[in-house]
């Protein structure tokens, strides 16, 4: 139950994505007053894989320790330590890792809270609104190609920071989504794809879309491939966005029971719940907007 | 022509401005709107609004007589329930443009989203572009008219009313057929076109109902003669319930459809007791005027709350289910008592508004009756999620019930079995739902309090979701509650019991501290006071009854509710049978057995040793079987059980 937004720059340079979603986001926090989250790319040329992890205040009595438990157990992985810092309640560090991304995401999961990896992507995602986040993460300072943005308005699920939106692909580098609706046969997908070895890191059907696409784009499969084939296999309600390093897309049901529309010109693709969310890229602007169709999907990569 | 700018005010002042300005006439210009949602709604003056950009959600909507123009694109529901008056959108559309209207004309330029026209009773929705999937989608009367393509499954569902493409008629949706256009047809919808200066295509396709759905292939049968004492009290497997429902699906070859309530033993308040000695209770002959009860409900968010004398409400239950004299019958005796009468799904009378001292106005998902003038002149406004007898589903009201009468107070056609759509078309979730809210608000100045009516399902999370949606209080309703018609499948397998109900409910909020955002209205096969201080003894603030008022006001518990020829002239639309009711008379039965749900209340307050009804406490309560002592946490007390009690003399 919420609000999405993802937001595209074409050209190879670094636009401020952050600020873009956190307006965007801004425009639709009524559908999710929750939770707030960001998915932000931007590629690091050194190849070094970036990493956060979220330190809960709450149960983690010892931060430090925390912390010093990751580090070593990084280390114990074969990961060399390149940068670390500790925004909010986020350890962030950049690392040299030559080995299975897939591994060591699991081996990480098992020791800590990890909210992504990738050597682009970095999910943002606390309680509270696009604002309140930013305050905490200077999410504003982001700057990027692409990202993801989510409000959320919890039901199932808790309101906490792990349960928020964006998802990472548990596993998979810089795969992330943002899911708007619900997906009903989710048990039935996930002990499928459990039965092949993913592991999943929360009961959200969300991350179920992430890593589903993921497992696809992993067999070689194209991203535009694989949201063809999420819209047979998902049942249920969704509009949903999914980026990549390089691409972003969206899958809509055949029932249109989400909303969504998106906006295109010579600098960007925005595409979003509401197209609030997308004037707030151009106040004062009536915009030409186009709401996807039912069972419809699409994507677009940045130019490189 | 007086500008507002939306880059410098809230759409609310915005909104409060432009109602003020349409009483006075004036011509209104609205500037920087950027998608920004409820642009206009909620005005009912023959003025015009020019919306110079785009508009969000519900754009025009629950407004009469009103021109508007929107120079550039609408988001979901433009025209919301509209009256009559006229929206012209420049761009596209989306979803469910023209949704539910009854009567205006609505011309969007560009193309128009999915759903358009969804529960549409009256009026015109042209689309000069394309149209997405299920243009029609359940309409019940006016006509559409799209000039491009016409996406798949057109007029799914309709009812009635026409739908015209000029381009290609991709698809046909369910129930829906192909026709011949007359001449006349023809030359009304160029009048139409050439009013609003678009240019008439060469030839058009018809589409209209088919007619293979709209009644029942078999007609329901009335029920064998069943007590409903044995019919809902016996534990043998196989019993006459069993073997009637087999002998007369061996006739219909179809599910059930039944009124009355849930009929199966299920955990209920009368499982619990009271922990005290209440030897004491009745001996003040005073107590009704020492205990405190008058409640107010609604007005936690700064609405006009509903003033109760008791804790005590009508449950909704519509005219339609129930005859024009019934509710006005039950109108008078809640306002006897100084409680709250609420319409149900049918729509709002006169006569009712009349006669009831406080209204709760119920707006369901095919917006049966729904408007904003009746909005207005009601006291509290509901949004019917659910209901306990049949969470999930729609009201059924067979076609003996739908009179040409009661069809025209509804916007449907008459002599159809009535199947109202289960869902809304503008909330398909939380993040929907409060958009909805927002328009009720804005409709109403934000002086009414928006309540909604949950049937008890996966109760722990929708509560939480009213709560984060900001409605004012919601009806909690259990699975043993009635209904006029349901299938009888549902009714007795789907759901919680009521009591399950309150103590998820409850822990719930608690979980999100909410506890003090929202109020609770229990129902759900509460019968008397006894019932009533229980249910808020455990944490409602108050209570609704629904079958009890209906006995109290002459029902005979036949259970053939869904038939339409109810010997006692309450569930029923045929003037033959209804004449049989004195509303006059109901309504002091209907009042008398109200007072004595207050002596209940407060004889039993004062006996647990307090003088206001806000602090009963759970404390006072202990369980009578393991099962409610599972549901509830309460003390599993055998020596307080009924024999023990009823040996005390104490009734339970």
């Amino acid at each position: 139950m919420c609000g999405i937004a993802g937001v595209m720059y074409r050209g190879s340079e670094n636009f401020g994505t952050g600020e873009a979603l956190i307006r965007m986001l801004d425009g639709c926090q009524h559908r999710g007053p929750d939770s707030t989250g960001f998915a932000l790319y931007s590629p690091e040329p050194s190849g070094q894989l970036k990493l956060r992890f979220f330190i809960d205040p709450v149960v983690t009595v010892d931060v430090d320790g925390a912390i010093a438990s990751i580090r070593a157990r990084l280390l114990d992985l074969g990961a060399t330590i390149e940068e670390e810092a500790k925004p909010g309640d986020n350890y962030r560090v950049m690392i040299r890792y030559t080995g299975d991304v897939q591994k060591l995401s699991y081996e990480m999961e098992h020791a800590a809270k990890v909210i992504s990896i990738g050597t682009s992507l970095e999910i943002v995602k606390d309680v509270g609104t696009a604002h309140d986040v930013d305050d905490r993460y200077q999410v504003n300072q982001f700057s990027g190609t692409h990202g993801l943005g989510h409000v959320r308005l919890a039901t199932e699920s808790d309101v906490k920071p792990e349960a928020s939106h964006p998802f990472w692909a548990t596993g998979f580098a810089d795969v992330a989504i943002v899911h708007n609706g619900q997906i009903t046969n989710y048990w039935k997908m996930r002990r499928r794809l459990e039965q092949r070895g993913f592991e999943f890191t929360t009961d959200n059907d969300s991350e179920l879309i992430a890593v589903y696409l993921a497992d696809k784009m992993a067999q070689g499969i194209e991203l535009k491939e694989a949201l063809a084939s999420s819209i047979d296999d998902l049942d249920g309600t969704f509009s949903f966005l999914v980026s990549t390093e390089d691409e972003i897309g969206y899958a809509k049901d055949r029932l249109a029971a989400k909303p969504m529309i998106m906006y295109e010109d010579d600098d960007l693709v925005a595409i979003a719940s509401e197209e609030v969310s997308l004037n707030r890229l151009f106040p004062g602007r009536a915009l030409n907007t186009r709401e996807p169709a039912p069972g419809s999907f699409a994507t677009w990569s940045r130019s490189i | 022509m007086v500008s507002l700018d939306l880059a410098e005010l809230s759409v609310r002042d915005a909104n409060t401005q432009l109602r003020k300005l349409g009483e006075a006439g004036e011509n209104i210009e609205v500037l920087n709107p950027d998608a920004r949602h409820h642009i206009g709604v909620g005005l009912t003056a023959p003025v015009d609004v020019m919306v110079n950009g785009s508009a969000g959600y519900f754009c025009a909507g629950l407004t009469d007589q009103a021109r508007f123009t929107v120079t550039h694109n609408v988001g979901w529901g433009v025209g919301d329930n509209m009256y009559s008056g006229s929206v012209v959108v420049g761009g596209n559309a989306g979803a469910i443009p023209g949704v539910a209207i009854r009567g205006a004309e609505i011309v969007i330029k560009g193309n128009m989203g999915s759903r358009a026209g969804q529960v549409m009773k009256a009026g015109t929705l042209c689309c000069v572009g394309n149209a997405n999937f299920m243009a029609g989608y359940m309409m019940y009367g006016g006509r559409i008219i799209i000039l491009g393509d016409s996406g798949e499954r057109l007029g799914e569902d309709m009812s009635s009313g026409e739908i015209f493409v000029a381009g290609k008629v991709q698809d046909l949706g369910s129930d829906a057929m192909l026709t011949d256009i007359s001449q006349s047809e023809v030359d009304s919808l160029c009048e139409f076109l050439d009013r609003y200066e678009i240019k008439a295509p060469k030839s058009f396709s018809k589409v209209v109902n088919a007619g293979t759905k709209l009644r029942y292939g078999t007609p329901e049968q009335p029920m064998r003669s069943i007590p409903f004492s044995s019919f809902s009290g016996t534990s043998s497997y196989w019993n006459p319930k069993v073997q009637e429902d087999v002998v007369i699906k061996s006739q219909s070859g179809r599910y059930r459809i039944r009124g009355y309530g849930g009929a199966r033993p299920l955990p209920h308040l009368s499982d619990i007791g009271f922990r005290k000695d209440l030897q004491n209770a009745g001996s003040d002959r005073n107590v009704v005027n020492s205990v405190e009860m008058a409640t107010e409900i609604g007005g936690i968010n700064g609405a006009r709350p509903l003033k109760l004398s008791m804790p005590v409400m009508i449950a909704p239950m519509s005219y339609g289910a129930l005859s024009r004299s019934t509710k006005y019958a039950i109108a008078m005796g809640s306002a006897m008592s100084g409680i709250a009468e609420n319409t149900g799904e049918g729509g709002m009378s006169d006569a009712q508004r009349d006669a009831a001292g406080q209204l709760i106005f119920q707006c369901l998902g095919g917006r049966l009756g729904w408007n904003i003038h009746d909005m207005r002149r009601a006291d509290a406004l509901e949004i019917y999620i659910s209901q306990g007898a049949k969470p999930g589903l729609g009201g059924q009201l067979m076609a003996k019930k739908v009179t040409p009468e009661l069809a025209e107070i509804r916007g449907i056609p008459s002599g159809i079995d009535l199947r109202s759509p289960s869902r809304h078309p503008d909330i398909l979730g939380a993040d929907d739902l409060v958009i909805k809210v927002e328009e009720f608000r804005e409709a109403t100045g934000y002086e009414v309090p928006v309540s909604v009516k949950l049937g008890a399902g996966r109760i722990r999370d929708d509560i939480k979701i009213a709560s984060k949606d900001g409605f004012d209080f919601v009806e909690l309703d259990g699975m043993q509650g009635s209904t006029g018609a349901g299938s009888a499948e549902v009714i007795d397998n789907v759901g919680i019991p009521t009591l399950s109900a309150i103590i998820e409910a409850i822990e719930a909020l608690e979980e999100i501290g909410a506890r003090e955002k929202i109020q609770l209205v229990l129902m759900g096969g509460l019968r008397d006071g006894v019932d009533a201080v229980k249910a808020l003894c455990l944490g409602a603030d108050a209570v609704a009854f629904g079958t009890s008022v209906i006995v109290a006001g002459g029902c005979i518990s036949c259970m053939q509710c869904h038939v339409g020829q109810c010997v006692t002239g309450i569930a029923t639309q045929d003037p033959e049978h209804e004449k049989r009711y004195k509303p006059e008379i109901e309504a002091s039965n209907i009042h008398r057995f109200l007072e004595s749900v207050r002596w209940q209340i407060a004889a039993l307050t004062d006996a647990l040793g307090y003088s206001d009804v806000k602090n009963l406490s759970r404390d006072d309560l202990v369980a009578l079987t393991p099962e409610a002592a599972d549901i509830t946490g309460l003390p599993y007390e055998p020596a307080a059980g009924p024999s023990a009690m009823r040996e005390k003399g104490i009734n339970v």
